[in-house]
Parts: C-alpha cells; structure tokens; sequence
C-alpha cells in the first residue's frame, strides 16, 4: 500500500484569508496525501482549517481566502496552477464534494431531476433520456425507493436523510475518482445517520473510491476511515492509521481530545478537559498553536513550530515532546497499548 | 434549602404541603401539546389539523436528580421542556411542582413564586443572550423580575458571586456578549438560570452547539453546580453518550411519547424498548476495534400531524404484530423504577 503513488498530494499549503480585522492564517503548512481508493478521515473542532481544506482543494475559497504556499498535486498535475477552466473539468468529473447542510445544498425552486441530469450532461457525453437513466440508477443505488417517480420532485418534499442521500447520487453520479464529504451526517438525526454512513461505506467499497471525510465526530471516523489526520489550529499535529492514532495517540491534543468525550462504553467518571478556548486564527499562538492549552507545554513551545516526527511509513506527529508524555499514564492503559503495539 | 436565601423578599409559602422525601418535584400527568395546523379561506381560518408534538408523557423528577430526556428531532423534547417551565399552555394533562398544579388560576405573585424556582438554559448560546446588554445587566435582569425591592448594591454583588461559581471573572460583567465565545456564553445562560436559586433546572441541549473539547468543560461545571447549589436537573440532549455521562434516570422519547424510562445504568445494559436497542445501536463508536452489529431502521420518523395509529413506533419495529398498529401500549413498570411503552419489550 505504501509504495502506490497517491492520488492527491498536499504539500504544505498555506491558505490565508484577508479580513478586516486582519489576515486569518486557516492552513498554515498542512501536508497529506491520500491513496487511490482510500477513506481518509480529517479530525478537529470548529475552526481548526478542516472546511478550509477541502475549499482550498476545488479552489472554491470566497473571494478574500487564497492559498498563498504549497502545491496540491491530483493525479501529478497541481491543481494550483490551472486555469479556471481547466479547474471546471476537475471539480464534480474528477473530485467532488458533498456539503454539511443538505438543506441549503439543493436549489429549492427546482425538481431533483433537473438538478441531477445538469450535471451529469455537463461532465459527460449523454443525451437527456440517459441522463436521466443514470440520475435515477444513482438514487436506486442509494436506497431512494421508488426512484422512478420521486426522481420528479421538488427537495422540499424529501427529508434530511433522503436529500443527503441525493447528494450523494448526484455527487456520484460522475464517477470522481475523490469524494470530499464535509460533515454528511452532522445534520442528521442517529438513526438517520447509522442509514446513510451505512450508504457512503457501501459506495465507497463498491466504486473503490478515494474519499476525504470531514468531520468532527470521532464515532464517524472510527467507522469509515482507514488514515486520519487530527487538525489543531489549521496545521496538522498527527496522522496514521485511524486504529493506531485512536489507541495510540501521541500528541497531547490528541490524547485530551479523546479524554474529554463522553463515551457509552465507560463508566461515569469525571472528564478530562482541555482549559480555554480552540484558538482564533488571527495572530495565532506563535511556536506550537496548542501549547496556551497543554498541560506538557515548556519554553521550546512557545518558540519553534514542532517539526513533524515521523514514527512510520505512515504516522506522524508534530510535538516537541512526545516522547516524554507517557511518563504520567497508568499502569492499565500502558499494558493495553504495549499489546495493541505488539499485535500491531 | 434553597428558597431561605431570599426569605425577606418571598412572603408567599406555596409549597408547606410538599415533602421533599416521598413526592417527585415534577410529576407530569398525561400531558398533551398539540398545535393547531389552520387552513385559510377567503374569510375564516379553519383548524385542520394538530402537530401533536407532545402527546400523554407521563414523568416524574425526584429532588437532586438529573433526568435525561434524549430523543431524535421533532420527537417532542424542547416542547416537554417548554410546558413543564409554563412557556406553553398545555392541551391537556397537567404539571406538579411541588405538589402544586402550576396550570391551575393563581394571583401573579404566586405564579412569579412557581417560575423563579424552575429556571431554562437554551440550546444556542449565540441567540439566547441579548446582544444589546452587558452580562451584569443580563444576569440582574431575573432579580429586577422577581426581586425589586433588593437593593442594587446586593443585586450587583450576587451577580457577581454566580459569574465566579460559573468560571468567568468580576471584569466580564461590563462586557457584551459578543466578546465571548460559544462556551463562555454558555456559562453566561448558565449563570442567569441559576442567579435567582431555583429548584430545578431545565437544560434544552445546553452542550449540542459546542466543541468536545469546551463541551466537557461545561458538562464538568453542571456537575459541579449541581452538587454545591443542591439542583435539580432535566437534561435535554439529544447525543446519548452525553445523556448518559450526566444522568441518573433516562427517559427516551419518540413522537411526542415516553417509550421508556429507566435508571441510566439499567437502560443501557438492560434495554427494554426496540426503539431504545436500535437507537444505541446507531452510535458510531469512537473505537475502530468495536464492529457493532447495527440494527439499521428503516425510513424515517413519520409526521407528527398524522402519527401512526397505536404504538408510534410500529412502521419502523422489526418486532412489530398486528397488535402494535391497534392499541396503544401503555408506559408499565417492567421491573423496578424501568417502565416500557411496548408489547414485546426485550426482557
């Protein structure tokens, strides 16, 4: 697995948005990559640069966001240095995306129908009729029952679950080589959301599709993705196999961050939390941007940016002290991970 | 005890029949909210229809505990919580606080008695807090309400006393609520709901707009408070594993019923309902070790304008019978303090 070229490449790209309180530093020096075919998950509370990265990959930033740094490579082409005609061929035809909100990310005035075969007849070469044929065996796949005459109404008439599920189909309707799913379930009601995670698995399986998850519910990760990249701050501090980062997690954010979520499987105990607030991205914290909230913080921190440490092919962490941290753990979760380092 | 702090400005005793050790706080009875769904024509307005958006709940809270009332969206939450605070007129049923119906006529006196003892957090912290007024001015508002005969100097001083128990510091006070962010203005709600020392709190989701990171700070505060100011919580969330870090009893709720209602350790062990099985069977688990065996619903929740006939949850019961579309099943004790709504509840 490792030695396939992978299907995009991000190398460290700064994106940066000009307000007028100042300049938003949103990804400062993000690096990842994703493989062809693969679940990838990006990890972070609001305002740590998750959103801003998939924008800044379709280059669908507002007006006042660039990216100013780094090259995003697709296919060993960078996506940085296309026209923006160049770019309409590859947003939705080679890498689409699907929205948070799937309330606001259909057009209200018109029919579904509509919506589906414009863009399936824009990117591909098919008359009306098989567009339609295609729009409609997209929803059959995804479990829109009677596809055939719902296919012909408004989005009003459908609920949460079923327009994100049209999303999906229309979104796939394509073929993308990479999904981009920001936040699908986020909206969604539990039992909704256990439906169309249980839809993305399968598509993603059936289509082998390469799919960048964003999400801030780490339940959703642990599910679908293979690789995650925790985001702090709009860099990234870790990243390997979802299994490993979950079990074994290096970075002090990441350790505090799964610390301070309620979980169904333990027993009441008191949380962890993580003192202050995520930080505001105009005039960051200088050095590491979690260091004002870590508990491991020294003088180094607050001065140089921590370097990523790479402790295998595929898991990094960028912390000046990670190695020192598991001084404090007990005795319990120390022989469960020396087993799960083993089994691994 | 509570109600002592402000003995010299509450001359009213409303509650001298009420015994803390054998009766619940609240006592829901078959309480029903329905709303109307009106047609117009050229001249009148017809009702053709009712939201029955909560429909016969049946509930008690006993002091100092924390009810956790969990549910999907439209299933009738926020509306239970309404009523039970007297934002909302029931359709029918009543509220007991305190042994006393809080529906029944009263002078205004005795009605400001009843609503300074039951005090709300909102859900959203951005839109809860008056943007146009300073904190101090947000959080002395309920003692102009309900105290104006104390002095401004004690006003000033107890507000200032509520924004340290919540974690914000003197100088906040002269701030406006835009300064702060989500989790601050939540400690903001926070402090007003419980600067006047109610007796129970309803909290409508108090965690769902914030960050893992500040959620866990805050649902540590609640805890924290609770314990020191001796609070009664009900808990509206609609994450389960919140609702089970925080509550002592859970009540599940589904199209404006009660399914069922447990101590918290029993729902999630013991799990009765099919709707509550399948419900903890749809969290995705932060363990990638974990592979649940899902029990995937079909469909979604069906309108409550035309809920189905019987039990609500039948369309989508994979242990449904004839019997579930017929009759109503009632909220029966199935062992200690565990009540079901359900013909077939796992056992």
């Amino acid at each position: 697995m490792s030695e396939k070229k992978p299907l995009l490449e991000i190398q460290d790209i700064y994106t940066q948005f000009f307000t007028e309180s100042g300049v938003v530093e949103a990804l400062d020096g993000v690096s990842f990559d994703v493989t062809a075919g693969e679940p990838v998950g990006i990890v972070g509370e609001s305002g740590c640069g998750k959103t801003v990265t998939g924008h800044s990959i379709l280059r669908i930033l507002p007006k006042n966001g660039k990216t100013i740094k780094g090259k995003i490579i697709y296919k060993g082409i960078n996506l940085l240095n296309l026209t923006h005609n160049q770019m309409r061929s590859i947003r939705g035809k080679e890498i689409a995306m699907i929205f948070q909100d799937p309330m606001t990310s259909l057009n209200p005035i018109f029919r579904v129908d509509d919506q589906m075969t414009e863009v399936i007849s824009l990117h591909r070469k098919v008359n009306k009729k098989e567009a339609l044929d295609i729009a409609i065996e997209m929803l059959e796949s995804v479990g829109l029952s009677d596809a055939e005459k719902r296919i012909h109404d408004y989005p009003h008439q459908f609920s949460g679950g079923m327009r994100q599920r049209i999303l999906i189909a229309r979104a796939l309707a394509l073929q993308p080589s990479l999904l981009i799913a920001d936040e699908p379930t986020t909206a969604l009601d539990v039992t909704i959301q256990a439906q169309v995670l249980e839809i993305i698995k399968e598509m993603q399986k059936k289509l082998g599709l390469a799919m960048m998850l964003i999400t801030h519910n780490l339940g959703v990760v642990a599910e679908i993705t293979k690789r995650v990249h925790i985001f702090y701050g709009g860099r990234v501090v870790e990243s390997g196999p979802t299994e490993d980062v979950f079990i074994n997690p290096q970075h002090p954010y990441t350790r505090a961050l799964f610390d301070s979520i309620p979980s169904i499987e333990k027993d009441k105990t008191r949380l962890e939390t993580i003192p202050g607030n995520v930080p505001r991205l105009i005039n960051p914290p200088k050095g590491c941007r979690f260091h004002p909230r870590c508990k491991y913080a020294t003088e180094i921190c607050s001065r140089e940016r921590p370097e990523d440490v790479w402790l295998g092919p595929k898991r990094r962490v960028a912390c000046h002290h990670y190695e020192e941290l598991d001084l404090d753990v007990d005795e319990e979760t120390m022989r469960e991970r020396v087993k799960i380092k083993e089994e691994v | 005890m509570a109600s002592s702090v402000f003995e010299e400005y509450e001359t009213i005793d409303l509650f001298a029949s009420w015994d803390s050790k054998k009766q619940p706080v609240i006592q829901l009875n078959n309480l029903k909210k329905w709303f109307p769904v009106s047609q117009q024509s050229l001249l009148f307005s017809k009702v053709i229809s009712n939201i029955k958006a909560v429909d016969g709940v049946q509930l008690f809270i006993n002091k100092g505990e924390t009810l956790g009332l969990v549910g999907e969206s439209g299933c009738g939450k926020s509306t239970t919580a309404r009523v039970t605070v007297k934002l909302e007129e029931p359709t029918e049923g009543s509220v007991y606080f305190k042994g006393v119906d809080i529906f029944q006529p009263m002078t205004k006196e005795e009605e400001l008695v009843i609503k300074r003892q039951l005090q709300m957090v909102f859900q959203d912290p951005y839109s809860s807090l008056n943007p146009r007024k300073m904190v101090l001015d947000i959080i002395k508002e309920p003692f102009d309400i309900h105290f104006p005969d104390m002095l401004y100097e004690e006003k000033e001083s107890r507000v200032l006393e509520i924004l340290a128990k919540v974690g914000l510091e003197d100088y906040h006070a002269l701030r406006y609520p835009h300064e702060f962010s989500g989790g601050q203005r939540q400690r903001i709600g926070i402090a007003r709901a419980l600067a006047i020392h109610p007796e129970v709190v309803l909290l409508d989701e108090p965690v769902s707009a914030l960050d893992v990171s500040v959620q866990a700070q805050i649902l540590n505060l609640l805890h924290d408070l609770q314990k020191e100011l001796n609070l009664t919580f009900m808990f509206i969330a609609h994450d389960l594993s919140v609702i089970k870090h925080v509550s002592d009893r859970v009540a599940v709720m589904y199209l404006g019923k009660i399914m069922e209602l447990s101590p918290t350790g029993d729902l999630f062990r013991k799990t009765a309902h099919p709707y509550t099985v399948s419900l903890l069977s749809a969290i995705p688990r932060p363990d990638p070790r974990i592979k649940m065996d899902r029990i995937l619903l079909e469909g979604d929740v069906p309108s409550p304008i035309d809920p189905p006939p019987g039990c609500p949850f039948n369309p989508r019961c994979w242990k449904a019978q004839e019997i579930c579309s017929q009759k109503s099943p009632t909220l029966d004790e199935i062992r200690p303090n565990h009540y079901c709504a359900c013909f077939f509840p796992e056992i």
